[in-house]
Protein backbone atom coordinates (compact mmCIF):
# COMPACT_ATOMS: atom_id res chain seq x y z
CA UNK A 1 0.00 0.00 0.00
CA UNK A 2 2.60 2.52 1.04
CA UNK A 3 4.75 1.53 -2.46
CA UNK A 4 1.41 2.69 -4.53
CA UNK A 5 1.15 6.00 -2.69
CA UNK A 6 5.00 6.48 -3.48
CA UNK A 7 4.37 5.33 -7.13
CA UNK A 8 1.63 8.60 -7.69
CA UNK A 9 3.62 10.83 -5.77
CA UNK A 10 6.80 10.35 -8.09
CA UNK A 11 7.25 13.38 -10.49
CA UNK A 12 7.33 13.34 -13.96
CA UNK A 13 9.94 11.81 -15.82
CA UNK A 14 11.53 14.15 -18.45
CA UNK A 15 9.86 11.65 -21.06
CA UNK A 16 6.29 12.03 -19.64
CA UNK A 17 6.33 15.83 -19.73
CA UNK A 18 8.04 15.74 -23.37
CA UNK A 19 5.06 13.21 -24.28
CA UNK A 20 2.66 15.43 -22.83
CA UNK A 21 3.73 18.98 -24.27
CA UNK A 22 1.78 19.37 -27.68
CA UNK A 23 4.21 22.41 -28.91
CA UNK A 24 7.53 19.92 -27.97
CA UNK A 25 6.06 17.49 -30.08
CA UNK A 26 5.42 19.73 -33.58
CA UNK A 27 8.92 20.34 -32.88
CA UNK A 28 9.92 17.21 -32.56
CA UNK A 29 8.29 16.35 -36.16
CA UNK A 30 10.66 18.51 -37.57
CA UNK A 31 13.50 18.12 -35.59
CA UNK A 32 14.08 14.93 -35.64
CA UNK A 33 14.27 13.90 -39.13
CA UNK A 34 16.10 17.25 -39.88
CA UNK A 35 18.80 15.55 -36.92
CA UNK A 36 18.53 11.98 -38.68
CA UNK A 37 19.45 13.54 -41.88
CA UNK A 38 22.32 15.71 -40.57
CA UNK A 39 23.47 12.07 -38.47
CA UNK A 40 23.65 10.59 -41.91
CA UNK A 41 25.55 13.50 -43.87
CA UNK A 42 28.03 13.58 -40.93
CA UNK A 43 28.60 9.31 -41.17
CA UNK A 44 28.65 9.58 -45.04
CA UNK A 45 31.24 12.50 -45.67
CA UNK A 46 33.30 11.09 -42.51
CA UNK A 47 33.51 7.34 -44.09
CA UNK A 48 31.72 6.03 -41.35
CA UNK A 49 29.07 5.18 -43.06
CA UNK A 50 31.64 2.87 -45.34
CA UNK A 51 33.57 1.55 -42.50
CA UNK A 52 29.86 0.13 -41.54
CA UNK A 53 29.22 -0.64 -45.02
CA UNK A 54 32.22 -1.85 -45.59
CA UNK A 55 32.39 -0.56 -48.88
CA UNK A 56 34.55 2.50 -50.33
CA UNK A 57 34.30 5.77 -51.64
CA UNK A 58 34.12 4.63 -55.63
CA UNK A 59 31.32 2.40 -55.38
CA UNK A 60 29.66 4.93 -52.53
CA UNK A 61 30.85 8.12 -53.59
CA UNK A 62 31.54 11.34 -51.58
CA UNK A 63 28.59 13.57 -50.86
CA UNK A 64 30.57 16.21 -52.46
CA UNK A 65 31.48 14.34 -55.04
CA UNK A 66 28.21 13.62 -55.82
CA UNK A 67 27.21 17.49 -55.39
CA UNK A 68 30.37 18.30 -58.21
CA UNK A 69 28.84 15.58 -60.71
CA UNK A 70 24.93 16.83 -60.33
CA UNK A 71 26.29 20.71 -60.74
CA UNK A 72 28.61 19.87 -63.64
CA UNK A 73 25.33 17.47 -65.25
CA UNK A 74 22.91 20.00 -64.96
CA UNK A 75 21.91 19.96 -68.14
CA UNK A 76 21.88 16.33 -68.87
CA UNK A 77 19.57 15.50 -65.30
CA UNK A 78 17.50 18.59 -66.67
CA UNK A 79 16.66 17.00 -69.70
CA UNK A 80 16.10 13.42 -68.06
CA UNK A 81 14.21 14.77 -65.51
CA UNK A 82 12.00 16.59 -67.87
CA UNK A 83 11.65 12.87 -70.02
CA UNK A 84 10.69 11.02 -66.67
CA UNK A 85 7.89 13.64 -65.58
CA UNK A 86 6.72 13.55 -69.05
CA UNK A 87 6.24 9.89 -68.83
CA UNK A 88 4.71 10.25 -64.84
CA UNK A 89 2.51 13.05 -65.32
CA UNK A 90 0.89 11.82 -68.92
CA UNK A 91 0.46 8.29 -67.61
CA UNK A 92 -1.15 9.83 -63.88
CA UNK A 93 -3.21 12.42 -66.01
CA UNK A 94 -4.54 9.85 -68.11
CA UNK A 95 -4.45 7.07 -66.20
CA UNK A 96 -6.38 9.07 -63.33
CA UNK A 97 -8.89 10.08 -65.77
CA UNK A 98 -10.02 6.48 -66.76
CA UNK A 99 -9.90 5.57 -63.42
CA UNK A 100 -12.54 7.99 -62.42
CA UNK A 101 -14.33 6.97 -65.91
CA UNK A 102 -14.79 3.77 -64.93
CA UNK A 103 -15.64 4.75 -61.26
CA UNK A 104 -18.80 6.36 -62.46
CA UNK A 105 -19.54 3.84 -64.83
CA UNK A 106 -19.09 1.23 -61.74
CA UNK A 107 -21.38 3.55 -59.72
CA UNK A 108 -23.91 4.22 -61.93
CA UNK A 109 -24.31 0.67 -62.89
CA UNK A 110 -23.40 -1.58 -60.11
CA UNK A 111 -24.76 -4.71 -61.50
CA UNK A 112 -21.57 -4.75 -64.34
CA UNK A 113 -19.17 -2.54 -62.68
CA UNK A 114 -18.48 -4.69 -59.68
CA UNK A 115 -17.78 -7.25 -61.36
CA UNK A 116 -15.25 -4.55 -63.15
CA UNK A 117 -13.53 -3.28 -59.94
CA UNK A 118 -12.61 -6.90 -58.79
CA UNK A 119 -10.66 -7.05 -62.43
CA UNK A 120 -9.04 -3.81 -61.84
CA UNK A 121 -8.20 -4.40 -58.41
CA UNK A 122 -6.42 -7.68 -59.95
CA UNK A 123 -4.76 -5.19 -62.36
CA UNK A 124 -3.76 -3.24 -59.35
CA UNK A 125 -1.77 -5.95 -57.99
CA UNK A 126 0.54 -6.43 -61.11
CA UNK A 127 4.00 -5.54 -60.38
CA UNK A 128 5.80 -3.17 -62.57
CA UNK A 129 8.56 -5.29 -63.60
CA UNK A 130 6.05 -7.57 -64.91
CA UNK A 131 3.81 -5.05 -66.61
CA UNK A 132 6.87 -3.06 -67.88
CA UNK A 133 8.34 -5.92 -70.93
CA UNK A 134 5.09 -6.36 -71.83
CA UNK A 135 4.15 -3.21 -72.89
CA UNK A 136 7.56 -2.91 -74.78
CA UNK A 137 6.68 -5.84 -76.61
CA UNK A 138 2.68 -4.68 -77.32
CA UNK A 139 3.60 -1.03 -78.21
CA UNK A 140 6.38 -2.08 -81.05
CA UNK A 141 4.29 -1.30 -83.74
CA UNK A 142 2.97 1.97 -82.66
CA UNK A 143 5.74 4.13 -84.48
CA UNK A 144 8.40 3.92 -86.49
CA UNK A 145 10.55 6.05 -84.02
CA UNK A 146 12.05 4.20 -80.99
CA UNK A 147 11.78 7.32 -78.76
CA UNK A 148 7.89 7.49 -79.41
CA UNK A 149 7.69 3.47 -79.11
CA UNK A 150 9.17 3.57 -75.73
CA UNK A 151 7.52 6.85 -74.36
CA UNK A 152 4.07 5.23 -75.02
CA UNK A 153 5.15 1.73 -73.39
CA UNK A 154 6.11 3.77 -70.42
CA UNK A 155 3.20 6.07 -70.49
CA UNK A 156 0.85 2.77 -70.77
CA UNK A 157 2.19 1.52 -67.65
CA UNK A 158 1.91 4.42 -65.44
CA UNK A 159 -1.70 4.89 -67.11
CA UNK A 160 -2.93 1.28 -65.66
CA UNK A 161 -0.94 1.66 -62.50
CA UNK A 162 -2.85 4.87 -61.86
CA UNK A 163 -6.41 4.18 -63.26
CA UNK A 164 -6.67 0.95 -61.06
CA UNK A 165 -5.62 3.02 -57.87
CA UNK A 166 -7.76 5.81 -59.05
CA UNK A 167 -10.57 3.35 -60.16
CA UNK A 168 -10.89 1.95 -56.68
CA UNK A 169 -10.79 4.59 -54.43
CA UNK A 170 -13.03 7.42 -56.64
CA UNK A 171 -16.10 4.14 -56.56
CA UNK A 172 -16.01 3.82 -52.63
CA UNK A 173 -16.28 8.21 -53.08
CA UNK A 174 -18.39 8.23 -55.16
CA UNK A 175 -20.63 5.43 -53.19
CA UNK A 176 -20.07 5.62 -49.66
CA UNK A 177 -22.05 8.32 -48.90
CA UNK A 178 -23.75 9.78 -45.72
CA UNK A 179 -26.45 8.24 -44.36
CA UNK A 180 -29.83 8.92 -45.50
CA UNK A 181 -28.10 11.58 -47.95
CA UNK A 182 -29.69 9.29 -50.66
CA UNK A 183 -33.28 9.47 -48.86
CA UNK A 184 -32.74 13.32 -48.54
CA UNK A 185 -32.27 12.94 -52.70
CA UNK A 186 -35.46 11.10 -52.95
CA UNK A 187 -37.52 13.15 -50.76
CA UNK A 188 -36.45 16.39 -53.40
CA UNK A 189 -37.65 14.20 -56.47
CA UNK A 190 -34.09 14.48 -57.26
CA UNK A 191 -33.23 13.07 -60.75
CA UNK A 192 -30.23 10.39 -60.82
CA UNK A 193 -28.58 13.07 -62.76
CA UNK A 194 -28.55 15.45 -60.04
CA UNK A 195 -27.97 13.11 -57.22
CA UNK A 196 -24.69 12.60 -59.05
CA UNK A 197 -23.71 16.01 -59.69
CA UNK A 198 -25.01 17.43 -56.40
CA UNK A 199 -23.87 14.73 -53.70
CA UNK A 200 -21.94 11.68 -55.58
CA UNK A 201 -19.31 14.18 -57.58
CA UNK A 202 -18.55 15.97 -54.44
CA UNK A 203 -18.52 13.20 -52.28
CA UNK A 204 -16.29 11.66 -53.86
CA UNK A 205 -13.51 14.64 -54.22
CA UNK A 206 -11.24 13.77 -50.64
CA UNK A 207 -11.05 10.19 -52.21
CA UNK A 208 -9.75 11.48 -55.32
CA UNK A 209 -6.77 13.27 -53.01
CA UNK A 210 -6.40 9.92 -51.07
CA UNK A 211 -5.73 7.83 -54.39
CA UNK A 212 -3.46 10.86 -55.77
CA UNK A 213 -1.54 10.59 -52.54
CA UNK A 214 -1.02 6.92 -53.78
CA UNK A 215 -0.74 7.40 -57.36
CA UNK A 216 1.41 10.48 -57.81
CA UNK A 217 4.65 8.91 -55.57
CA UNK A 218 4.00 5.55 -57.44
CA UNK A 219 3.72 7.45 -61.02
CA UNK A 220 7.24 8.56 -60.38
CA UNK A 221 8.15 5.14 -59.17
CA UNK A 222 6.90 3.36 -62.34
CA UNK A 223 8.16 5.86 -64.58
CA UNK A 224 11.63 5.03 -63.47
CA UNK A 225 11.38 1.62 -63.20
CA UNK A 226 9.71 1.10 -67.38
CA UNK A 227 12.51 3.20 -68.00
CA UNK A 228 14.44 0.42 -67.30
CA UNK A 229 13.50 -1.93 -69.60
CA UNK A 230 12.47 0.70 -72.68
CA UNK A 231 14.39 0.33 -75.83
CA UNK A 232 14.70 3.93 -76.19
CA UNK A 233 17.68 5.44 -73.50
CA UNK A 234 16.63 8.52 -71.50
CA UNK A 235 14.90 9.35 -68.28
CA UNK A 236 16.16 9.52 -64.70
CA UNK A 237 15.79 5.71 -64.30
CA UNK A 238 17.46 4.46 -66.89
CA UNK A 239 20.65 6.87 -66.27
CA UNK A 240 20.82 5.59 -62.45
CA UNK A 241 21.07 1.90 -64.40
CA UNK A 242 23.42 3.20 -67.56
CA UNK A 243 26.33 4.69 -65.08
CA UNK A 244 26.22 1.95 -62.83
CA UNK A 245 26.63 -0.43 -65.52
CA UNK A 246 29.44 1.96 -66.60
CA UNK A 247 30.52 2.01 -62.91
CA UNK A 248 30.12 5.77 -63.42
CA UNK A 249 29.05 5.23 -59.58
CA UNK A 250 28.86 9.51 -58.92
CA UNK A 251 26.81 10.17 -62.01
CA UNK A 252 24.66 7.32 -60.90
CA UNK A 253 23.97 8.96 -57.65
CA UNK A 254 23.76 12.27 -58.86
CA UNK A 255 20.77 10.61 -60.46
CA UNK A 256 19.15 8.49 -57.61
CA UNK A 257 19.26 12.27 -56.31
CA UNK A 258 17.93 13.84 -59.03
CA UNK A 259 14.91 10.79 -58.59
CA UNK A 260 14.54 11.61 -54.73
CA UNK A 261 13.99 15.56 -55.51
CA UNK A 262 11.05 15.15 -58.50
CA UNK A 263 9.14 12.68 -55.61
CA UNK A 264 9.62 15.43 -53.11
CA UNK A 265 8.68 18.00 -55.45
CA UNK A 266 5.91 16.15 -56.91
CA UNK A 267 4.49 15.27 -53.32
CA UNK A 268 5.12 18.82 -52.66
CA UNK A 269 2.84 20.28 -55.44
CA UNK A 270 0.11 17.78 -54.18
CA UNK A 271 0.08 18.93 -51.23
CA UNK A 272 -0.18 22.21 -51.52
CA UNK A 273 -3.15 21.52 -54.20
CA UNK A 274 -4.93 19.97 -51.55
CA UNK A 275 -4.65 22.38 -48.76
CA UNK A 276 -6.63 24.74 -51.21
CA UNK A 277 -9.06 22.48 -52.93
CA UNK A 278 -9.71 20.30 -49.60
CA UNK A 279 -10.61 23.40 -47.64
CA UNK A 280 -13.85 22.86 -47.25
CA UNK A 281 -13.88 19.16 -46.39
CA UNK A 282 -12.47 18.39 -42.75
CA UNK B 1 -60.43 17.90 -30.69
CA UNK B 2 -63.83 18.35 -31.68
CA UNK B 3 -62.10 21.34 -33.53
CA UNK B 4 -60.01 18.77 -35.24
CA UNK B 5 -62.95 16.68 -36.20
CA UNK B 6 -63.99 19.62 -38.66
CA UNK B 7 -60.74 20.72 -40.41
CA UNK B 8 -59.75 18.51 -43.71
CA UNK B 9 -58.20 15.40 -43.49
CA UNK B 10 -54.75 15.65 -45.31
CA UNK B 11 -53.41 12.26 -44.74
CA UNK B 12 -55.53 9.07 -45.13
CA UNK B 13 -54.00 5.62 -44.42
CA UNK B 14 -56.12 2.72 -44.76
CA UNK B 15 -55.30 -0.91 -43.80
CA UNK B 16 -51.44 -0.21 -44.43
CA UNK B 17 -49.34 -3.26 -43.46
CA UNK B 18 -45.22 -3.19 -44.42
CA UNK B 19 -43.61 -6.58 -44.47
CA UNK B 20 -39.82 -7.17 -44.87
CA UNK B 21 -37.47 -10.12 -45.46
CA UNK B 22 -35.31 -10.90 -42.88
CA UNK B 23 -31.40 -12.24 -43.53
CA UNK B 24 -33.16 -15.97 -43.12
CA UNK B 25 -35.89 -15.13 -46.23
CA UNK B 26 -38.29 -15.05 -42.99
CA UNK B 27 -41.24 -12.64 -43.72
CA UNK B 28 -41.22 -9.94 -40.59
CA UNK B 29 -44.07 -8.00 -40.72
CA UNK B 30 -43.24 -4.50 -39.48
CA UNK B 31 -46.66 -3.09 -39.85
CA UNK B 32 -50.22 -4.21 -39.85
CA UNK B 33 -53.41 -2.53 -39.89
CA UNK B 34 -53.29 0.45 -39.46
CA UNK B 35 -55.79 2.79 -40.12
CA UNK B 36 -55.34 6.93 -39.31
CA UNK B 37 -56.69 10.19 -40.75
CA UNK B 38 -54.04 13.55 -40.04
CA UNK B 39 -56.21 16.74 -40.35
CA UNK B 40 -54.49 19.56 -42.26
CA UNK B 41 -52.12 21.47 -39.92
CA UNK B 42 -52.37 18.90 -37.50
CA UNK B 43 -49.09 18.44 -35.34
CA UNK B 44 -49.24 14.81 -34.30
CA UNK B 45 -46.49 12.30 -32.66
CA UNK B 46 -45.93 8.52 -33.77
CA UNK B 47 -44.80 7.43 -30.53
CA UNK B 48 -43.37 3.79 -30.28
CA UNK B 49 -40.17 1.92 -28.90
CA UNK B 50 -37.81 0.72 -31.15
CA UNK B 51 -39.32 -1.80 -33.56
CA UNK B 52 -42.24 -0.52 -33.21
CA UNK B 53 -42.95 0.46 -36.59
CA UNK B 54 -43.21 4.12 -36.45
CA UNK B 55 -40.32 5.05 -38.52
CA UNK B 56 -41.76 2.48 -40.98
CA UNK B 57 -45.06 4.26 -40.88
CA UNK B 58 -43.20 7.46 -41.59
CA UNK B 59 -41.22 6.54 -44.62
CA UNK B 60 -44.24 4.66 -46.08
CA UNK B 61 -45.89 8.09 -45.81
CA UNK B 62 -42.87 9.74 -47.71
CA UNK B 63 -42.83 6.94 -50.27
CA UNK B 64 -39.26 5.99 -49.29
CA UNK B 65 -40.96 2.88 -48.36
CA UNK B 66 -43.56 1.08 -50.64
CA UNK B 67 -46.71 -0.17 -49.00
CA UNK B 68 -46.66 -4.15 -48.83
CA UNK B 69 -50.87 -3.96 -47.98
CA UNK B 70 -53.41 -0.86 -47.94
CA UNK B 71 -53.04 2.46 -48.75
CA UNK B 72 -52.35 5.78 -47.96
CA UNK B 73 -53.24 8.88 -49.69
CA UNK B 74 -52.27 12.36 -48.92
CA UNK B 75 -54.80 15.00 -50.48
CA UNK B 76 -56.16 12.58 -52.27
CA UNK B 77 -52.65 12.12 -54.05
CA UNK B 78 -50.31 8.62 -53.58
CA UNK B 79 -47.14 9.35 -51.78
CA UNK B 80 -45.28 8.92 -54.83
CA UNK B 81 -47.52 11.73 -56.73
CA UNK B 82 -46.73 13.88 -53.51
CA UNK B 83 -42.87 13.23 -53.43
CA UNK B 84 -42.47 13.96 -57.00
CA UNK B 85 -44.20 16.91 -56.80
CA UNK B 86 -41.84 18.15 -53.82
CA UNK B 87 -44.60 18.99 -51.80
CA UNK B 88 -43.02 17.54 -48.26
CA UNK B 89 -39.85 17.91 -46.17
CA UNK B 90 -38.29 15.24 -44.23
CA UNK B 91 -35.96 16.24 -41.29
CA UNK B 92 -34.07 12.62 -40.76
CA UNK B 93 -32.47 12.10 -37.31
CA UNK B 94 -29.18 13.14 -38.64
CA UNK B 95 -28.72 16.41 -40.26
CA UNK B 96 -27.56 15.14 -43.16
CA UNK B 97 -25.55 18.20 -44.24
CA UNK B 98 -23.28 18.34 -46.92
CA UNK B 99 -20.03 19.18 -45.62
CA UNK B 100 -18.78 21.09 -49.08
CA UNK B 101 -21.60 23.53 -48.49
CA UNK B 102 -22.37 26.24 -46.10
CA UNK B 103 -25.03 26.62 -43.86
CA UNK B 104 -26.57 28.66 -46.44
CA UNK B 105 -25.69 26.64 -49.74
CA UNK B 106 -27.08 23.61 -47.06
CA UNK B 107 -30.32 25.12 -46.57
CA UNK B 108 -30.30 26.20 -50.67
CA UNK B 109 -29.82 22.52 -51.96
CA UNK B 110 -33.76 21.95 -52.23
CA UNK B 111 -34.11 24.67 -53.94
CA UNK B 112 -31.37 24.27 -56.55
CA UNK B 113 -32.61 21.15 -57.32
CA UNK B 114 -36.30 22.14 -57.84
CA UNK B 115 -34.62 25.12 -60.12
CA UNK B 116 -35.46 28.24 -58.24
CA UNK B 117 -33.71 31.72 -59.19
CA UNK B 118 -30.78 32.42 -57.17
CA UNK B 119 -31.93 35.41 -55.90
CA UNK B 120 -35.35 33.51 -54.63
CA UNK B 121 -33.25 30.88 -52.87
CA UNK B 122 -31.09 33.18 -51.70
CA UNK B 123 -33.61 34.80 -50.11
CA UNK B 124 -35.28 32.51 -48.56
CA UNK B 125 -32.61 30.88 -47.07
CA UNK B 126 -31.55 33.69 -45.82
CA UNK B 127 -35.02 34.06 -44.62
CA UNK B 128 -35.32 30.44 -42.93
CA UNK B 129 -31.73 30.52 -41.55
CA UNK B 130 -33.34 33.91 -39.58
CA UNK B 131 -35.68 31.68 -38.53
CA UNK B 132 -34.01 29.18 -36.54
CA UNK B 133 -31.64 31.61 -35.22
CA UNK B 134 -28.87 31.09 -37.57
CA UNK B 135 -28.56 34.20 -39.88
CA UNK B 136 -24.73 34.71 -38.69
CA UNK B 137 -23.51 31.34 -39.45
CA UNK B 138 -24.68 31.48 -42.93
CA UNK B 139 -21.05 31.48 -44.45
CA UNK B 140 -20.08 28.60 -42.00
CA UNK B 141 -19.34 25.23 -43.09
CA UNK B 142 -21.83 22.55 -41.06
CA UNK B 143 -18.64 21.06 -38.94
CA UNK B 144 -18.02 24.05 -37.76
CA UNK B 145 -21.45 23.55 -35.43
CA UNK B 146 -22.84 22.11 -32.91
CA UNK B 147 -24.92 19.39 -33.19
CA UNK B 148 -27.94 21.27 -32.23
CA UNK B 149 -27.51 24.05 -34.56
CA UNK B 150 -26.65 21.60 -37.15
CA UNK B 151 -30.27 20.01 -36.63
CA UNK B 152 -31.53 23.83 -36.62
CA UNK B 153 -29.96 24.19 -40.67
CA UNK B 154 -31.96 20.47 -41.24
CA UNK B 155 -34.95 22.20 -39.80
CA UNK B 156 -34.09 25.13 -42.01
CA UNK B 157 -33.55 23.62 -45.06
CA UNK B 158 -36.83 21.47 -44.49
CA UNK B 159 -39.13 24.75 -44.16
CA UNK B 160 -37.27 26.13 -47.07
CA UNK B 161 -39.44 24.64 -49.74
CA UNK B 162 -42.75 25.71 -48.34
CA UNK B 163 -44.27 21.92 -47.63
CA UNK B 164 -47.45 20.94 -47.01
CA UNK B 165 -46.28 18.57 -45.25
CA UNK B 166 -43.13 18.16 -42.72
CA UNK B 167 -42.15 14.60 -41.47
CA UNK B 168 -39.71 14.30 -38.72
CA UNK B 169 -37.84 10.96 -38.02
CA UNK B 170 -36.88 11.23 -34.16
CA UNK B 171 -35.51 14.76 -35.31
CA UNK B 172 -34.01 15.91 -31.85
CA UNK B 173 -32.89 12.19 -30.10
CA UNK B 174 -29.42 12.65 -30.41
CA UNK B 175 -29.17 16.04 -28.81
CA UNK B 176 -28.74 17.28 -25.00
CA UNK B 177 -31.75 18.02 -22.84
CA UNK B 178 -31.53 21.98 -23.15
CA UNK B 179 -30.65 22.16 -26.74
CA UNK B 180 -33.41 19.74 -27.36
CA UNK B 181 -35.93 22.09 -25.08
CA UNK B 182 -35.13 24.99 -27.08
CA UNK B 183 -35.88 23.03 -30.11
CA UNK B 184 -39.01 22.19 -28.56
CA UNK B 185 -39.88 25.75 -28.53
CA UNK B 186 -38.72 26.50 -31.64
CA UNK B 187 -40.41 24.07 -33.46
CA UNK B 188 -43.79 25.27 -32.50
CA UNK B 189 -42.89 28.95 -33.14
CA UNK B 190 -42.08 28.09 -36.64
CA UNK B 191 -45.12 25.63 -36.47
CA UNK B 192 -47.39 28.32 -35.63
CA UNK B 193 -45.83 30.71 -38.29
CA UNK B 194 -46.40 28.40 -41.04
CA UNK B 195 -49.25 26.20 -40.07
CA UNK B 196 -48.76 23.35 -41.95
CA UNK B 197 -49.02 19.35 -41.24
CA UNK B 198 -46.35 17.82 -38.57
CA UNK B 199 -45.83 14.36 -38.54
CA UNK B 200 -43.18 13.43 -35.89
CA UNK B 201 -41.54 10.13 -34.74
CA UNK B 202 -40.55 9.75 -30.89
CA UNK B 203 -39.64 7.51 -28.36
CA UNK B 204 -39.62 10.37 -25.89
CA UNK B 205 -43.41 10.51 -24.24
CA UNK B 206 -42.95 13.91 -22.59
CA UNK B 207 -41.40 15.14 -26.10
CA UNK B 208 -44.43 13.53 -27.63
CA UNK B 209 -47.28 15.31 -25.02
CA UNK B 210 -45.25 18.41 -25.29
CA UNK B 211 -45.66 19.08 -28.86
CA UNK B 212 -48.56 17.39 -30.74
CA UNK B 213 -51.78 17.67 -30.80
CA UNK B 214 -52.72 13.96 -30.80
CA UNK B 215 -50.49 11.11 -30.27
CA UNK B 216 -50.45 7.68 -31.86
CA UNK B 217 -49.28 5.03 -29.86
CA UNK B 218 -48.27 2.14 -31.54
CA UNK B 219 -46.97 -1.36 -30.68
CA UNK B 220 -44.21 -3.45 -31.64
CA UNK B 221 -44.31 -7.43 -32.94
CA UNK B 222 -46.14 -6.97 -34.89
CA UNK B 223 -45.77 -3.54 -35.21
CA UNK B 224 -49.51 -1.67 -35.18
CA UNK B 225 -51.46 1.14 -34.08
CA UNK B 226 -52.72 0.72 -30.71
CA UNK B 227 -54.09 3.44 -29.07
CA UNK B 228 -54.20 7.43 -30.18
CA UNK B 229 -54.37 9.89 -27.29
CA UNK B 230 -55.72 13.57 -27.35
CA UNK B 231 -53.60 15.84 -25.84
CA UNK B 232 -55.62 19.49 -25.15
CA UNK B 233 -53.00 21.40 -23.54
CA UNK B 234 -53.28 24.66 -24.62
CA UNK B 235 -51.51 26.56 -27.31
CA UNK B 236 -49.27 28.17 -27.69
CA UNK B 237 -47.22 25.82 -25.41
CA UNK B 238 -44.45 26.70 -22.89
CA UNK B 239 -41.98 25.24 -20.63
CA UNK B 240 -44.17 25.84 -17.95
CA UNK B 241 -46.65 23.38 -18.79
CA UNK B 242 -44.32 20.62 -18.47
CA UNK B 243 -44.45 21.07 -14.48
CA UNK B 244 -48.27 21.41 -14.49
CA UNK B 245 -50.22 18.59 -12.98
CA UNK B 246 -52.30 18.16 -16.34
CA UNK B 247 -48.99 17.28 -18.26
CA UNK B 248 -48.12 14.40 -16.05
CA UNK B 249 -51.56 13.79 -15.93
CA UNK B 250 -51.21 13.28 -20.13
CA UNK B 251 -47.63 11.42 -19.86
CA UNK B 252 -49.44 9.25 -17.44
CA UNK B 253 -51.90 8.32 -19.69
CA UNK B 254 -49.73 7.89 -22.65
CA UNK B 255 -47.94 5.48 -20.35
CA UNK B 256 -50.65 3.58 -19.60
CA UNK B 257 -51.62 2.73 -23.10
CA UNK B 258 -48.04 0.90 -23.57
CA UNK B 259 -48.91 -2.75 -23.15
CA UNK B 260 -47.64 -4.86 -19.93
CA UNK B 261 -46.47 -0.98 -18.98
CA UNK B 262 -42.83 -2.14 -19.57
CA UNK B 263 -42.19 1.31 -21.71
Amino acid sequence: MAQTTQKIKRPKTLYQRFKENSKAQSAATIVMPVLLGVVIVILWQSQALHHLLRTNTFTLPLLTRIGEIFGENLDKIWDNSVATMTVAFVGLLIGSLLGYGVAIFAALCPRVGKGGLTVIGAFASIPVVALAPVMNNWTKDVSDVASVRSMVAKILVVMLIAAANMCLNAYRGLTELKPYAMDLMDTYAAKKRTVFVKLQLPNSVPYIFTALKVSVPSSIITAIVSEYFAEYIIGVGRQIRENIVLAQYPTAWAYIAAACLLGVAAYVVLMIAQSILLRRYH
Amino acid sequence: MSELKEREVEIQIRDLGVTFKDNAGNDVKALTGVNLDICKGEFISLLGPSGCGKTTLLRTIADLQEPTEGTVRISGMTPKEIRLQQKFGFVFQQPVLFDWRTVKKNVELPLEIMYQSKEDRSKRADEMLEMVGLKGFANHFPNQLSGGMQQRVNIARAFGIRPELLLMDEPFSALDEFTKEKLHEDLLRIWRQTNKTVVFVTHNIQEAVFLSDRICVLSPHPGRLSAVVDVDLPRPRTLEMKESEHFNELVYEVRGKFEGGSV
